[in-house]
Formats: structure tokens, C-alpha cells, sequence
């Protein structure tokens, strides 16, 4: 029983959007919607300021809200923690879409079913890692089994001063970890314009 | 200032299809409950509301076919090979069906003589069950995001009291006039939630509720105020009643998709 | 009122829940959504990326006539596995519909610029060029052909046809608009080359000083992942940049110094080594001359000198030399590579190789390591009536002196440096001086988005006898020539073998992943016919790329079979001064054999021979200095049609000081017009109200701006820099042309309306 996830070393990455590319190629993803963005938000005033650069995904949630709420069963959870969608069950309904926190999903309308990150499952099958992590020129993602010590991603995630979540709150429990944010609060949010 | 390479999905992912399927139910789930409550009363006017029930039903789960992208794949057919408990949606399509299969029933009997040993109190329970599900679940598939704010438990109430007055101000229509008292209560009641339910938001979702949705919720809202207090001519109450209760289903459905700025 | 909203609900889904038995039934298959072409049976070709000059190693997926995906891979030491966006994307412009598909010929009686263009067979189209050239040769001679080119191909249509058929007039835009300062005062300096891949020993130093040079926006692909392995390594960054650049973002110190008076900055830095006495005086006795002219030269600039031209802190000055001093030699100020900021940019960098050498990093760990090319020979052809003039990132080409009969390069005698500079070859197409040119190939090369003084080059064109545009996409000046040839993209082609220079020098091969699409032929075989129709059969002796491609190959012992199952051949080189002090030999190809702190050699050419500070030219009033730079998902003004990176970012936008934007009155999100110093208008163009600039400059990223009707995505999104920097400053050592002496005044403008880059995708089908 694996818990996969994956870490996102906000310190090393440059927002060049490599990961996001290479997904949208890898995955077919059409336009208009996409699996993985960059959030690019600065904070402080000049010449004191940082500049946060957010790759977003999928967090293949351990507490998923978007698969209890599927009337089909097709959004379901497998063994070793990844949130995935089969695609023969689903009827395109949107409940998951509309139970997510974070914006991961769509509907693909050509195909007729809910998209979204799925860790790059296919690759996964043949040991390969997702096409995000293998292209990051800045080495900014790990992926790997949280449970397992010795993994590099274990390893990492415990050396790093600070981890932090996409919306603790919302009790999701998201297995997309940051570390690493440049700014001492954490993860910057949005603050209404206003 | 956030800027983005590629977007999140933060576009609409219920469009006009669905806020029409939320309509509908409403109207199926209401009439159902209204034709349940007929048939056990063993009410003279019961069979045109059975008719009714059976055909809105119908039609309902026709709209969530239809506006499915899978709908070729008629992957429909896992709401009812699938045991969801979590899922509104799930409940839905049994509630739905339960109703209909109650409905069918009560109205084959002229035709299909072995129906007629039933008597008519098994078939208006169970169409009594399915829809009070009916009734309840579009609620609660919206408000089971808690991630959405909008979308709050207030939900669980407007949605069942606005589709009871939808059918009571149809039955008006229709010219039954026992159905008078109670499209006037349940207008009433609907007018109280929609007073209510502004001062459940906070911070951003009161915001964007006032940018987006105050003038329709504000028009579907005296309408409905007319319908509870209009006395003179009750067909003119019950028809603008009818039309606030699916202005404020169709805007709550449409404006509540709002994520909160969380990210 | 809050109702307990959440445990409510959790109350009413767990009561539910209970009941259920333990979660979802789950049926045994699942459908998962595996890619469609993954699923199909995959090829794997050996390729080169073309969506940037870097050429990292891919490996393409092929499935019947498309390439799904590309990746690097480990064995190739550009791409080391991973690629950066354009890269990753680069596929989609091959599928691109508004791909040039066809030959093209401009209709008779047509102006240029009309557009106006009718289909034609390869054979009429190439019979129609050789007929003008041939024309040309007799009444003006074969130098009144100007071959302007970039990218892989340019090997043939700047260096290779031009010297054949006799014109010196070949130039790319990579020189003097590009590294052309930094590569001259490298051979100045050190009597070598810094070379296209630049020779940084990234992931062994421990203190880096960028000035400029915003890498993780510049996303050349191995130098971000060094830059990054260097970082991981724990080696401190300083970024110098007006603007808070992403590399500023993760550097541990900013300095935000005001435009263009860099070399006041460094001039104080080597002031401190110096007066502090903190350089590396066994390196600099060993390796270098003339150390004591320095010493006096540097007396005047004190760190509290250069703190009134750059406005940042003496002490701030003093303490960052101190701490560079302190890593040496394992501290290094990469070069960066575009270095024609403000026209006296050969002495910035000498400046900046002056302050290298103090550290004593060249030649060593942490430094500069020493680049050698592959040893790889050419194919046999009879010798050149004259040597390949452009130039390019491997050093200039020394042709002194042109041989007998020919007439020198147009630009001659404009600058000191021996190679050619695309801008300047335009004046000679409006006024005939010093001679004529009448004809101008472009291949691959962006004549307006490329070239500073765009109404120039629009007059030069129309002055013309013959424009001939070899391209993929109908760009705006592709649309002005008299014929257009579409190239097959780099997916569907051969290209000559890239060999590149690098600490461990290697050989690249690219072969095609499917038969070019529509009618478009490779760059090697347009040379090849059209060198036939104008009399230099005899430099294309062989029969074909692949016989071409063998016999080169053979010269170190492998052959074409053999190279496409490697896709990459790895020599070793000589990285550091210790390898070539084993062979009692010194890298440096200057006079005195060393590196030369004072340049007899500039001195004799009447030049500073040590470098001093100019003021950059004052921004005039109510304006800005308009800088520019990249986005990190998109390549020069090639990939703004490209689907997928235009989803990611369809636009450039104009940063603005948030204090200065309150006092314009410009709120976020608002849009502005762009109204240089000449009164050319670019835009409207987002606002980018932002905090991460200085007050007295504005930045866009290049390439955006497009006036291409044929160009569905590109046409009329953001603002050109090109199309606004009317003016450059020569650089008259190196011929690179200073771009940041032009400033723009900003007026409010309404949004564009135009319809959004995704609905174009969906309607266009791809
Ligand atoms: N994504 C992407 N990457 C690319 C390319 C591309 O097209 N797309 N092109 C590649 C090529 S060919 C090149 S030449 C390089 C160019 O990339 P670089 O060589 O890095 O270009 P520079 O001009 O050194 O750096 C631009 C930075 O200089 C800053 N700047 C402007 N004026 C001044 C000044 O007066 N002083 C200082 N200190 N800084 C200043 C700007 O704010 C900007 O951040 O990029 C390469 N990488
Ligand atoms: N204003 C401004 N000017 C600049 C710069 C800047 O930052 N700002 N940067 C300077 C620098 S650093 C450089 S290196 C130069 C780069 O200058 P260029 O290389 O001229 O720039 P690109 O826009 O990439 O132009 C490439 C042209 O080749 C075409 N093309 C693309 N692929 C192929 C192919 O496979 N075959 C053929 N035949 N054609 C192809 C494209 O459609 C385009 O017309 O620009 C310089 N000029
Ligand atoms: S590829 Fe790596 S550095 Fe670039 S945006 Fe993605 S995670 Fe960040
Ligand atoms: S991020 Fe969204 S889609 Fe992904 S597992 Fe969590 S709730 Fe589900
Ligand atoms: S869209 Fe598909 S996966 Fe999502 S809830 Fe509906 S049926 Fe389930
Ligand atoms: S893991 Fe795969 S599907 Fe998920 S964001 Fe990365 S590339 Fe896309
Ligand atoms: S740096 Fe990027 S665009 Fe340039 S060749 Fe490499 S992968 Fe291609
Ligand atoms: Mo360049």
C-alpha cells in the first residue's frame, strides 16, 4: 500500500511552466482547460519583495471530496493514494468538478468525461516518471511514495525546513506538498483586489 | 498581482443545461410529492398529477441524458450498477426513478389488469419516498461543496421549499383551488428563506453575490413576495410565484459555482 | 447567523455513509484515460529541438505521420533528459494550419507588402530565383546578394551558398544582435571565443553575480538546470537588473541598479579587488599582462564614485566584491549572451572578463571552463571562392582581407570586429553605399521582429531587384518577398550534423520523424537545386543528405547507421588550464599568449585598451527606458502562433512601477498604448502594474506585437519592442547594435477586441 504523492521545491522553481507544457503534450489536454498551470503572485513592495512561483495540480487529495460525491463510482481512489477517473463509468456530470477545492478538474468534452491530473498513471505502469517531474529543468519536483522512508521523496520532504498545503483547511489532506515558500507566512493567497 | 502560465479550471462547469435540469427536478420531485400525497388521500383530482409527475420525471431524466457529453456512451446506466451513498446525485437518479416506476404504477392500471390488485397505498408510498428524495438531494448536491460558499445549508431548504411552490402555483393554474392556502404558505415560506439567505454570506461570497446575483435574486424575490401576498387574482400570483421560484433556482445554480479566493 | 456549517454536514454525509458498505463498490477494470497515441504503437527518432538556437538532443514519439511528444534525453548533454517549454511544445508548429505549404510567387505588378501571391511548382520557383541572381551577377556583381539567415540551416544559406557563389554579405542576427560584444572582447581578452554554449562551470562555483542575464526566463535549457544544480550545490547568487527578475526572485541579494551603467559598477568592483588587494595575484602574474596600466586605470573609480551613476550603495559595492573575493576562484560573473544593451557594451564585457580574471577563475573549477569543438571533418567540396563571413557564437571568422576580385563585406570599415552585422547591410539596399545590393535571401529570419529600425528595412525591401523569404510561418516579411520557399519543419528534415563546443565537445545528429507535410522541401535540398540553377554544381557534389551525412561521419569512425541509434557522439575536450599546462601549452590565441587586461591591439585600433565608464544617454522627459527581455514560454517572435504555448501565454505586457502607474492613473489590467521617442505607436498592451521595476524604465517581453493576417494567433496581440526601437547606438568595436537607447511615453488605450486565443484554436481545429 503505497501513499504516492508529490513535492514541489517552490525555492528551486522558476515558474517557466515546463511541467505545464510537457502535460499538456504528454496528456492531449485540449484547450481551454489544463491538468497543471503556474500561479505567479509577488509580494512586498520595492526593493524589500519576493516572488512566488506556484506550479498547481491535482492533489490527489488523501480525503478526496470529489469521490464521494461521484454518482457512478467512476471517480475513485486506488490503492497507493492516487484520485483517478474511469473514464467508462463517468457521465460527464461535473459533481466532482464542482466538490473540488482547487480548480484540478474539467470536462473533457470530446471524450465525454471529468479530466484532471492523474499522475501521469500511464507512465507510472512502466516505471517512467510523470512527464512534469522528468522535464523540470530546475529538479523542482519529486514524486514518489510518502510511506516509504528511504525514498527520495521522503527523504526530501523530511530535510526541507518547511512544508506546506493548498488550503489546509479545507481538511483535504493534499498529497502535492510545497516546500520551501518564499515568503515567512507560507503559501500566498489571493487578496481581493478591492 | 497574480499572473498565470495556463489557467486553472475556473470556468463554469455547470452551464445553462444543468441550471434547467435543477429547474425541472424541482418541478418532477414536487408534482411527485403533491400527486403521493393525492393518491394516499385517494383525492378525485389525483390521476392528472400522477399524469404530471410521470411526465415531468420523464422529461427531467431526458435533460440529464441529454446535456451529458457521455451521452453516446450511456454511461448512465452505472447510477443505478453503483452504490454511492455519498453522492446527492446518486440518490437522485433512485429517488427519480423510484417515482416514476410509482407513477407508472398508478397510471398502466386501466390498461394492465393484473396492476389493479395493488392497491393504490403501495405505489403512493413508495412515489411518496421517491419524492421526498427527489425533493431533497438537488440541495444537497450543492451544498455538499463545502468549498463553494454560496452554497450553504441554507441550500437543503430553499431548493425542496421552491419546488413546492412551483407545483402549488401549477396546480393554481390548473384550477385547483384547494391548492390556494397552500401556494400561499409555501410562498410565504420561500420569502422568508430568500430574506434569510444574504445574511448567511460573508466576506468574499457576500461580495460576489452582491456583484453578481443581487438584481436577479432581488426580482425573483419580490416576485415570489407577490405570490405570497398578491390576494385579488390568485392566477396572476401563482403564475409570477412560479416564475421567481425558477429565476431564484436557475441564479443560485449559476452564481453559486463562486470558489472562494482560497488559493 | 453561521449555521455549524461543517460539521453538519458531516454529520448528515456520515449517517449516509454508515449505512453504505465500506465506500464505493469498485468493479475490477478500470478504464483509465491513457493518451490515445500512447496506447498505439510508438517510434522513437533521435532529433534536435528547433525552437531555439540552444538545439538540445530529443527523443521524438512518432506515431504514423505525427510526432505526440518530444523529450530529452540523458545522453545528450543539451537536453540531459529535460526540456523547456518551448521545447516540449516545439511539435504543434509542425501541425500548425497556417503553416506555409506551398511555393509562393508575387503576383506581377504587385507592390511589396500587397501580399498578393499565386501557388507554384518548386521548379518554376527555383528557375525564377536563379534567373534574378544570374540577372544580378551581370549587372551588379555576385556581392549584391545579401544572404541574411539563423537556425539550424543557416549552415547552407549563410555560410555555406553565400561563400560559393561569391558574396561576403551574409549575416545572422545571433552576432550583432546578440553575443557580438561579448565574443569580441573574448577574443580581445582571452584570444578565444566564449562560444555558443557559454563554458560556465555552473554546479562547482559558489558565488555567482548576474548582471542582466534573467535566467529561468531566458530558459536556455541546460544553462537553467546548472544554474539550478549550482543553487542546490549552495552557491550564493547576486542578480544585478533595474528589473526584479525571476532569477532576482531567487537570488540572496538584489541589486537594482539603473540602466545602463554597469560598467560604473564593475569598474568599482575590480577598484576594490584591486585597492583591497583581494584578487588572485598568482593567477594574474602566471597568466596575464598588463596588470600595472590597470592598477593606475582603476584609481578614479571608487565604489562611492559609482554609487552616483548606478544608485546603489558604496558599501553595498565594497561588500559584494569582498564576498566574490572571498569565493574566488570558484566565483564567476557569467557573460550573459545578449550583450547589445547600449552600444559601448565590448568594453562592458571586457570589464566584466577583467573582473573574471582578478577572481582567477578562467581555466579553472567554479570558473570558466575551456570549450573545445568536436573534431569532425567536412564533406569534401573544392575550396570556397571565399571564407563564410557571418560569424556566429563559435567566434568570428578571420577574413581580414577579402581575396582578389571581390569586393569587401558592405558594412567594412563601420567597426572593428572582422565579421559581418545584419543592420548594418541595410543601408547599403536604400542608399547603394558603399555599393549596391539589389538581391536579399532571408532564411529563417525575422526581418522586422528581428532588426532594430524597422521602416528602414521596410524601404530597403522595396528597393530591391529580388526577395526571396525560406521560412515555416507566413511572418509579416515573409509576406514582402517577390518568392517564398516553406521549408519542411525540423521534425520532417535532415539537417547538417550540430556540433557543439563544450567541456566534453559533441556531435548531434537530426533525422526526419515523417515525411515533410504539403509541399515543403528541406533546407539542404533548396540548396542543392538552387545551387545548380546558378552555376555551383560543383560544391554540392553529393548525391544526397544521407550520403552527405555518412562520409562526414566516417571521419571519426562511425557512420550515419550507427549515429541514429546514439543520436549524440561525445568527445573528450580540455576544460582547464591544467589539462593544457600538461602539454606545456596556454589556451590564449592573443599577441602576447596571455590574458591581455590591456589590449595592445584595441589601442593600436585607436580604442580604449582598457575600459571606461560612458553615461548612458538621459531618459528624456515624460518617458521610459524600454527594456525587453523573454518569456520563458516563448522564443523570439517564432512561437507566437504555436496553440499551446499561446494558451500559456498569449500576450506580452507592459511592466509599469505601481507609484508611477497611481500618479498616470493607470489602474491593473488597464491597457496602454506605446508611443516612442519617433512617435511609433505599439498596441494596446496590457498593464503589468507591478513593484518588481525601477521608475524610469518599462519592460516587455520580445516577440509579440504581430502584423501577420496570415498568422491566426499571432496577428495583433501586444507590443512589439522591435517595431519601437527605431534607434540603436553602433557599437563601434564589435558592430552589435545597442537596442536600449530608445523610450516610450504611455497613453491610455482601450482593451483589444479580439477573440480569445482558444475559441481560434477550437475554430481552426488545432
Ligand atoms: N524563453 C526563451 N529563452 C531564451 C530565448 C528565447 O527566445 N526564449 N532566447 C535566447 C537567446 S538567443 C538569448 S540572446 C538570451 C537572451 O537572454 P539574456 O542573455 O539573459 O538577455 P539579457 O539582455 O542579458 O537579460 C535581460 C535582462 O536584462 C535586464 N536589463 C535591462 N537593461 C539592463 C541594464 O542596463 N543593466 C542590467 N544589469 N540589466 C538590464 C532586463 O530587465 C532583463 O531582465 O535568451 C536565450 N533564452
Ligand atoms: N527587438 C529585439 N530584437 C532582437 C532581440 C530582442 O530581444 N529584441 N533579440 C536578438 C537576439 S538575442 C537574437 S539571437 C535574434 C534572433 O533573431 P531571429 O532568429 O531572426 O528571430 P526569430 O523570431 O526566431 O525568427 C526566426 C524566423 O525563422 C522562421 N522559422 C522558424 N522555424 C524555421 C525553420 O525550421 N526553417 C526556416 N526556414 N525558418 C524557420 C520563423 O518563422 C521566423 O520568421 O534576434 C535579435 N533581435
Ligand atoms: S518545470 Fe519545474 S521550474 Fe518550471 S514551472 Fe514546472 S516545476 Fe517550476
Ligand atoms: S485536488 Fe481536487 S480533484 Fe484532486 S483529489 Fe483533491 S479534490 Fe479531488
Ligand atoms: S463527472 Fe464523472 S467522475 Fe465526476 S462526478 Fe460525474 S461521473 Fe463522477
Ligand atoms: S503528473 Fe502527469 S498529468 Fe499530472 S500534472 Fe504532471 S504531467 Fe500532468
Ligand atoms: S532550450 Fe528549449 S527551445 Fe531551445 S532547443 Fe532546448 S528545448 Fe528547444
Ligand atoms: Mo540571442
Amino acid at each position: 500500500m503505497a501513499r504516492l504523492g508529490m513535492l514541489i521545491d517552490l525555492s528551486a522553481c522558476v515558474g517557466c511552466a515546463a511541467c505545464a507544457v510537457a502535460c499538456k503534450m504528454e496528456n492531449q489536454v485540449p484547450a481551454g482547460a489544463s491538468r497543471l498551470w503556474i500561479r505567479e503572485r509577488e509580494v512586498g513592495r520595492f526593493p524589500n519583495l519576493a516572488v512566488e512561483f506556484r506550479p498547481e495540480q491535482c492533489n490527489h487529495c488523501e480525503n478526496p471530496p470529489c469521490v464521494p460525491v461521484c454518482p457512478t463510482g467512476a471517480s475513485y481512489q486506488t490503492k497507493d493514494g492516487l484520485v483517478e477517473v474511469d473514464v467508462a463509468k463517468c457521465i460527464a456530470c461535473g459533481a466532482c468538478a464542482a466538490a473540488c477545492p482547487y480548480d484540478a478538474r474539467f470536462t473533457n468534452k470530446k471524450g465525454g468525461y471529468a479530466d484532471k491530473c492523474n499522475f501521469c498513471a500511464h507512465r507510472l505502469a512502466k516505471d517512467q516518471q510523470p512527464a512534469c517531474v522528468e522535464t523540470c529543468p530546475a529538479y523542482a519536483r519529486v514524486f514518489g511514495d510518502l510511506d516509504d522512508p528511504n525514498s527520495e521523496i521522503a527523504k526530501v520532504l523530511k530535510a526541507a525546513e518547511r512544508s506546506d498545503v493548498l488550503r489546509p483547511d479545507q481538511g483535504t489532506r493534499p498529497k502535492v506538498i510545497y516546500l520551501n515558500a518564499p515568503s515567512k507566512k507560507g503559501l500566498t493567497q489571493e487578496v481581493s483586489d478591492s | 498581482m497574480t499572473e498565470f502560465y495556463g489557467v486553472p479550471n475556473t470556468s463554469e462547469f455547470w452551464h445553462w443545461t444543468n441550471a434547467l435540469h435543477f429547474v425541472l427536478v424541482g418541478l418532477a420531485g414536487g408534482m411527485a410529492l403533491l400527486a403521493a400525497i393525492l393518491t394516499l388521500r385517494q383525492h378525485p383530482e389525483r390521476n392528472r398529477y400522477v399524469w404530471l409527475a410521470a411526465v415531468l420525471i420523464v422529461l427531467d431524466l431526458f435533460v440529464l441524458w441529454a446535456e451529458s457529453p457521455a451521452r453516446w456512451r450511456f454511461s448512465h446506466i452505472w447510477l443505478f450498477l453503483s452504490f454511492q451513498p455519498g453522492a446527492p446525485i446518486w440518490w437522485g437518479a433512485w429517488g427519480l426513478a423510484a417515482a416514476l416506476v410509482a407513477t407508472a404504477a398508478l397510471l398502466l392500471k386501466q390498461w394492465f389488469v393484473p396492476l389493479r390488485r395493488i392497491p393504490e397505498v403501495v405505489p403512493g408510498l413508495v412515489l411518496l419516498l421517491g419524492s421526498l428524495v427527489a425533493l431533497a438531494y438537488p440541495g444537497f448536491a450543492l451544498a455538499v461543496n463545502t468549498t463553494r460558499p454560496l452554497w450553504n445549508e441554507m441550500m437543503l431548504f430553499i431548493f425542496p421549499i421552491t419546488a413546492l411552490l412551483m407545483v402549488l402555483a401549477i396546480a393554481l393554474l390548473l384550477g385547483s383551488t384547494w391548492a390556494r392556502r397552500w401556494e400561499v404558505l409555501v410562498a410565504a415560506l420561500s420569502l422568508a428563506l430568500l430574506v434569510a439567505y444574504p445574511l448567511t454570506l460573508q466576506g468574499a461570497a457576500r461580495e460576489h453575490f452582491n456583484q453578481e446575483g443581487l438584481i436577479g435574486y432581488g426580482v425573483a424575490g419580490l416576485l415570489i413576495a407577490v405570490a405570497a401576498l398578491f390576494f385579488r387574482n390568485p392566477r396572476w400570483a401563482a403564475a409570477l410565484g412560479l416564475a421567481g421560484a425558477v429565476g431564484v433556482r436557475w441564479l443560485l445554480v449559476m452564481v453559486g459555482q463562486f470558489q472562494s479566493p482560497g488559493l | 447567523m453561521k449555521l455549524p456549517r461543517r460539521n453538519f454536514l458531516k454529520l448528515s454525509a456520515a449517517t449516509v455513509g454508515a449505512v453504505s458498505v465500506g465506500g464505493a463498490v469498485t468493479l475490477t477494470s478500470r478504464a483509465k484515460a491513457a493518451p490515445a497515441w500512447y496506447t498505439k504503437e510508438v517510434k522513437q527518432v533521435f532529433q534536435i529541438c528547433e525552437n531555439c538556437f540552444w538545439r538540445c538532443g530529443i527523443k521524438a514519439s512518432v506515431v504514423g505521420n505525427r510526432v505526440y511528444k518530444v523529450d530529452g534525453y540523458k545522453e545528450n548533454p543539451k537536453s540531459r533528459g529535460m526540456l523547456c517549454p518551448r521545447g516540449q511544445a516545439a511539435p504543434a508548429q509542425t501541425y500548425d494550419p497556417d503553416r506555409l505549404k506551398k511555393p509562393l510567387i508575387r503576383i506581377e505588378g504587385s507592390q511589396r507588402g500587397d501580399g498578393r501571391y499565386r501557388e507554384a511548382s518548386w521548379e518554376e520557383a527555383l528557375d525564377y530565383i536563379a534567373k534574378k541572381m544570374l540577372g544580378l551577377k551581370e549587372q551588379y556583381g555576385t556581392e549584391s546578394i545579401a544572404f541574411f539567415g539563423h537556425g539550424t540551416g543557416d549552415g547552407w544559406f549563410v555560410d555555406f551558398l553565400p561563400a560559393a557563389w561569391g558574396s561576403p554579405n551574409a549575416a545572422k542576427p545571433s552576432v550583432s544582435l546578440c553575443t557580438a560584444p561579448r565574443e569580441v572582447a573574448a577574443q580581445y581578452t582571452f584570444g578565444r571565443a566564449i562560444g555558443g554554449h557559454e563554458p560556465i562551470d555552473w554546479p562547482n562555483t559558489k558565488y555567482i553575480v548576474l548582471i542582466g542575464h534573467h535566467i529561468g526566463e531566458d530558459t536556455h535549457n541546460t544553462q537553467l538546470q546548472e544554474f539550478s544544480e549550482a543553487r542546490k550545490n549552495g552557491a550564493r547568487v547576486v542578480v544585478v537588473d533595474p528589473r526584479f527578475s525571476t532569477a532576482a526572485a531567487k537570488a540572496d541579494r538584489w541589486l537594482p541598479i539603473k540602466p545602463g551603467t554597469d560598467t560604473a559598477l564593475l569598474l568599482a568592483w575590480i577598484h576594490v579587488l584591486i585597492s583591497e588587494n583581494l584578487y588572485d595575484q598568482a593567477f594574474i602574474e602566471k597568466y596575464t599582462v598588463g596588470m600595472d596600466q590597470l592598477v593606475a586605470h582603476i584609481k578614479p573609480y571608487t565604489p562611492e564614485w559609482a554609487e552616483q551613476q548606478t544608485e546603489i550603495p558604496a558599501q553595498v559595492i565594497r561588500q559584494v566584491a569582498r564576498e566574490m573575493a572571498q569565493h574566488k576562484p570558484k566565483a564567476i560573473l557569467p557573460p550573459t549572451r545578449h550583450t547589445v544593451w547600449y552600444g559601448n557594451d565590448t568594453q562592458r564585457m571586457r570589464a566584466s572578463y577583467i573582473l573574471n580574471t582578478l577572481l582567477g577563475n578562467y581555466g579553472r573549477e567554479g570558473g570558466f571552463y575551456i570549450a573545445m569543438a568536436p573534431y569532425l571533418e567536412k564533406y569534401p567540396t573544392p575550396q570556397l571562392p571565399l571564407e563564410p563571413a557571418a560569424g556566429g557564437c563559435a567566434g568570428p571568422a578571420a577574413v581580414v582581407t577579402e581575396p582578389e576580385g571581390f569586393k569587401p563585406r558592405a558594412d567594412k570599415g563601420k567597426f572593428l570586429a572582422n565579421t559581418t552585422a545584419i543592420q548594418e547591410l541595410i543601408e547599403p539596399m536604400v542608399s547603394g553605399q558603399p555599393y549596391p545590393i539589389k538581391g536579399l535571401f532571408a532564411y529563417g529570419i525575422n526581418l522586422f521582429h528581428a532588426i532594430p529600425n524597422v521602416p528602414r528595412t521596410k524601404e530597403a525591401l522595396s528597393k530591391l531587384d529580388l526577395y526571396v523569404a525560406i521560412d515555416v510561418l507566413p511572418q509579416e516579411h515573409v509576406m514582402w518577398a517577390d518568392v517564398i520557399l516553406p521549408e519542411a519543419t525540423y521534425l520532417e528534415r535532415y539537417d547538417d550534423f550540430v556540433t557543439v563546443a563544450h567541456k566534453t565537445p559533441f556531435i548531434q545528429l537530426r533525422m526526419p520523424a515523417h515525411e515533410p507535410l504539403y509541399d515543403s522541401k528541406p533546407g539542404w535540398w533548396i540548396a542543392k537545386e538552387l545551387g545548380k540553377r546558378i552555376g555551383l554544381e560543383q560544391f554540392f557534389p553529393w548525391q544526397n543528405i544521407e550520403e552527405y551525412l555518412d562520409t562526414r561521419m566516417q571521419t571519426v569512425g562511425l557512420d550515419l547507421e550507427t549515429m541514429k541509434s546514439m543520436g549524440t557522439m561525445v568527445q573528450n575536450g580540455k576544460p582547464w588550464l591544467t589539462d593544457w599546462e600538461k602539454e606545456n601549452s596556454l589556451p590564449f590565441n592573443t599577441l602576447s599568449g596571455k590574458i591581455e587586461l590591456y589590449s595592445e591591439a584595441l589601442a593600436k585600433a585607436g580604442f580604449d585598451p582598457l575600459p571606461k565608464y560612458e553615461a548612458p544617454q538621459a531618459v528624456p522627459e515624460g518617458f521610459y527606458r524600454l527594456l525587453y527581455g523573454r518569456s520563458p514560454v516563448h522564443t523570439f517572435a517564432r512561437t507566437q502562433n504555436n496553440p499551446v504555448l499561446m494558451e500559456m501565454e498569449s500576450s506580452n505586457s507592459v511592466w509599469l512601477n505601481a507609484e508611477e502607474a497611481a500618479r498616470l492613473g493607470f489602474k491593473p489590467g488597464d491597457h496602454a498604448y506605446l508611443i516612442n521617442q519617433d512617435g511609433v505607436r505599439e498596441g494596446p498592451v496590457r498593464l503589468k502594474v507591478t513593484q518588481r521595476i525601477r521608475k524610469d524604465a518599462v519592460y516587455i517581453t520580445h516577440g509579440f506585437g504581430h502584423k501577420a493576417k496570415g498568422m491566426a494567433l499571432a496577428d495583433g496581440r501586444g507590443a512589439s519592442d522591435s517595431y519601437l526601437q527605431t534607434r540603436y547606438t553602433l557599437d563601434r568595436i564589435s558592430g552589435g547594435a545597442g537596442l536600449r537607447n530608445n523610450f516610450v511615453k504611455l497613453e491610455k488605450a482601450p482593451a483589444p477586441k479580439l477573440k480569445s486565443v482558444t475559441q481560434l484554436i477550437k475554430e481552426r481545429g488545432a
